[in-house]
């Protein structure tokens, strides 16, 4: 019998790419979307951290198709930090979320791990993994999916899943389907055995010869509503879910924590205060505390980086994280907002509901702010790198891109 | 004899096109903005010019080399750490202006689109011996600008008069300034107005004279006025050097095609239309009063106005594109989809139509 000490894991993290980059605008163009800061660490670094908790890890890959040299220094200082090797692997071009793990299987199998586990780098979550890796480990399938449930209205949005109630066992899948399937959608946190690649290939083979039929019929071609997709682009939800749902080989586990998905600027206001709000149960050494004597006021969880000042006058919080070289004056109200590095904020200021962005200045009595809809196009005000609102100027549900200067009031407008 | 193009910052009011490229590279009638100042400098025997910038050197620095050696003029750069304002660049690139001759050199605004009567400029200035000559132009409504009152006979500025509200004159100033060596020792290396503190300065001591440009001005710094300045600079084309037009049953009015560009059947292009190079216009397009820049594929029956397209973009089939649309870099509009004004970021697909003037990120 095997002891846990020979069971390896490995964790492979989904990064994404440029092409899809532009939902994130305008905050990516500085900043590839994982590195942006969330509770003041880099959005990769909360999976990563998750995995690091794991016994017996030994690798942490990347996997994306951003440049290497963009995340060259992070891979270098977390690996070093965290004392676990950590590898950034491109790919030369999309082969489909599962395709890619398989692309690079070889690589991620070096140290003959017993488990993969594949996480998306923009899911936001409490990565409940070690307990999720003994479920699996009693479910004994190829596979286990991390699942929640969300409002029925909501759902379609995602991956719904069906699941049995007693054996935890993925029933079906189905991908944002047009009528009501379930209430239970998928996280995009796996676990897997390294039987997985087998099935991957199988798909991928199966694919192939399909092909090679089509071919044969090219009247067939012309009649198929959907593109042949390339053999080596395998996505994980349609090509590997869904048809082994129901062959007791894929399992869910489901999280009572919070779940989110960070696809645009908004959304990492609130998924920063989510981690800000779990700090304080995991990590509460790292969130700020001050009443208004020696330190400003703090309210709530807030983050502030050491390198950041404060004026004792000020009242930050609740939902605030604060980078690294960040003037804060005196008198200056922040409520549920990102302010990244080497931003002034003038005295007497007042920001909620919003981004600012690296460099910029906010003046006197300005006042930055959104409704704070996450979901909507302008619900939470962003100010690209080395924007300057001046004094006593209002910017409200807006969107400013880098190096403009605003010396007029603006609402509900984009400013190129 | 020398020359400095203020290039300045980010060119902000050019996007989504200045997020592809900095704003003095962009097209204009199928050359790069700067590439037209620097053909006039040149054609008047300045050996040598300076760039002021302040932002993105590197990428400005290769496509000089370029210039370089294709127009044989020497072409420098010289970057502001802080932003300088219009006359502190002119003290930074001191010794890049001044070599002892004591000739006037040519300070030009690089988001300025005229005829370039330079030659006559420097004739102007030689006539009435003063320190510093500017070009001004006449404006229909000269309250949105800074207004250069002047004695008509001789050119002698009286003062300048910033967004006047009532009527002082209508010569505004275009951007074109011959100075002498001089005019170096009343600027300081810190950020300095032109317009504010160096002209007053001069025309108060009634060293500062006005000439004024003869042809067409056109400040194309914002997409609006781009447009504008594409029709001024084809008509002027028409005027001077016909045959660069195009023509055929299937051109109406002014149209600059590139060589390599490709039009297909039943298309009618024009007027005030650019086709930039490596373009392919698909069979029954209509094209009036747009840019379409380089490596840009528009597709059978669509119909574009009033708008740019920017580099290696597609507009899809029966699409219909007007009113300011600005596509930036590498854009597919899919089949059949209408822009109304749409101005979208570099790298976007559009697959549904965007009814009234609205942002795409």
């Amino acid at each position: 019998m095997e002891s846990s000490d020979q069971e390896k894991a490995v964790a492979v993290i989904m990064v994404g790419g440029p092409t899809k980059g532009t939902r994130f605008r305008p905050l990516s163009f500085n900043t590839p979307k994982p590195l942006f800061p969330l509770a003041g660490q880099p959005m990769v670094h909360h999976p990563i951290s998750a995995c690091k908790r794991l016994p017996n890890l030994a690798h942490i890959f990347l996997i994306g198709f951003y440049e290497e040299r963009e995340f060259a220094l992070y891979v270098s200082s977390i690996s070093s930090e965290l004392k676990v090797p950590v590898r950034y692997l491109k790919e030369d071009k999309p082969h489909g979320s599962a395709g890619g793990l398989y692309y690079f299987r070889n690589i991620i199998m070096e140290d003959n791990p017993s488990h993969v586990f594949l996480l998306n780098c923009d899911v936001c979550c409490s990565f409940p993994l070690t307990e999720m890796l003994e479920a699996h480990k009693r479910y004994g399938g190829m596979g286990t999916v991390l699942v929640i449930k969300v409002s029925a209205e909501s759902a379609n949005q995602f991956g719904e899943l069906v699941a049995d109630t007693i054996t935890n066992e993925l029933l079906h899948y189905t991908e944002k389907p047009e009528t009501f399937v379930s209430d239970l959608i998928n996280c995009g946190v796996y676990i897997f055995t390294p039987d997985v690649f087998t099935a991957i290939q199988e798909v991928s083979t199966h694919r192939e010869g399909q092909a090679n039929i089509r071919h044969l019929s090219s009247f067939e071609t012309l009649q198929s509503p959907t593109r042949a997709l390339p053999v080596d682009f395998i996505r994980l939800d349609q090509d590997i879910l869904s048809p082994f749902a129901g062959k007791k080989q894929l399992y869910t586990y489901e999280t009572m924590d919070f779940w989110e998905q960070i696809k645009t600027p908004g959304m990492s206001v609130k998924c920063s205060g989510l981690y800000l709000a779990q700090f304080r149960l995991t990590s509460p050494h790292l969130l700020a505390a001050g009443d208004g004597t020696k330190s400003a006021t703090i309210v709530g969880d807030v983050y502030v980086h050491p390198s950041a000042k404060v004026h004792p006058t000020a009242k930050i919080g609740p939902s605030v994280s604060i980078s690294a070289n960040v003037r804060v004056g005196a008198g200056v109200r922040l409520i549920s907002c990102i302010i990244l590095d080497d931003v002034e904020v003038q005295e007497n200021a007042v920001v909620i509901n919003s981004i600012v962005g690296w460099k910029s200045s906010i003046g006197k009595w300005s006042r930055v702010q959104a409704d704070g809809d996450y979901n909507a196009k302008l619900g939470i005000t962003i100010l690209g790198e080395a924007v300057t609102v001046e004094d006593e100027v209002v910017v409200i549900n807006s969107i400013v891109l880098p190096n403009k200067t605003l010396n007029l009031s603006v609402q509900d407008e984009i400013i190129l | 004899m020398k020359a400095l193009i203020l290039v300045g910052g980010f060119g902000t009011r050019l996007r989504p096109l200045t997020l592809s490229v900095p704003k003095p590279l962009v097209d204009f009638a199928n050359k790069p903005m700067i590439l037209h100042q620097i053909e006039a400098l040149k054609a008047i025997g300045v050996t040598e010019v300076v760039l002021a910038i302040n932002y993105q050197p590197e990428i400005m620095l290769n496509f000089l080399k370029e210039f370089e050696k294709k127009l044989d003029i020497k072409i420098t750069c010289s970057q502001e750490t802080e932003p300088l304002g219009t006359a502190g660049p002119l003290a930074l690139a001191r010794d890049k202006l001044i070599d002892g001759s004591g000739e006037p050199f040519f300070v030009l605004n690089s988001d300025v689109i005229s005829e370039y009567p330079l030659k006559e400029m420097i004739d102007f200035h030689k006539g009435h011996g003063g320190e510093a000559s500017i070009m001004v132009t006449k404006v229909d409504e000269p309250s949105k600008y800074g207004v250069v009152v002047m004695e008509e006979t001789t050119g002698k500025v009286e003062k300048f008069v910033e967004k006047p509200k009532i009527f002082v004159g209508n010569k505004i100033n275009a951007g074109i300034y011959l100075l002498n060596p001089s005019v170096l020792d009343r600027i300081e290396l810190r950020p300095t107005s032109i317009e504010k503190e160096v002209f007053p300065m001069i025309a108060g001591e009634n060293k500062l004279y006005a000439m004024v440009l003869p042809g067409f001005w056109m400040d194309i710094g914002q997409p609006k006025d781009y447009i504008t300045g594409l029709r001024l600079y084809l008509d002027s084309l028409r005027k001077k050097s016909s045959a660069e037009l195009e023509a055929g049953s299937n051109i109406v009015g002014n149209v600059l095609v590139d060589e390599s560009a490709v039009i297909g059947q039943g298309c009618l292009i024009g007027p005030d239309v650019a086709i930039g190079p490596g373009c392919i216009i698909e069979s029954g397009v209509r094209l009036s009063r747009c840019t379409i820049m380089r490596g840009v594929r528009i597709k059978k029956h669509a119909c574009i106005s009033s708008s740019i397209i920017g580099w290696h973009s597609t507009v899809g089939r029966w699409a219909r594109v007007e009113n300011m649309t600005i596509l930036g870099e590498d854009v597919h509009l899919g089949d059949e989809v209408y822009s109304n004004g749409g101005v979208v970021l570099p790298h976007k697909e559009i697959k549904s139509s965007i009814l009234k003037p609205e942002i795409v990120m």
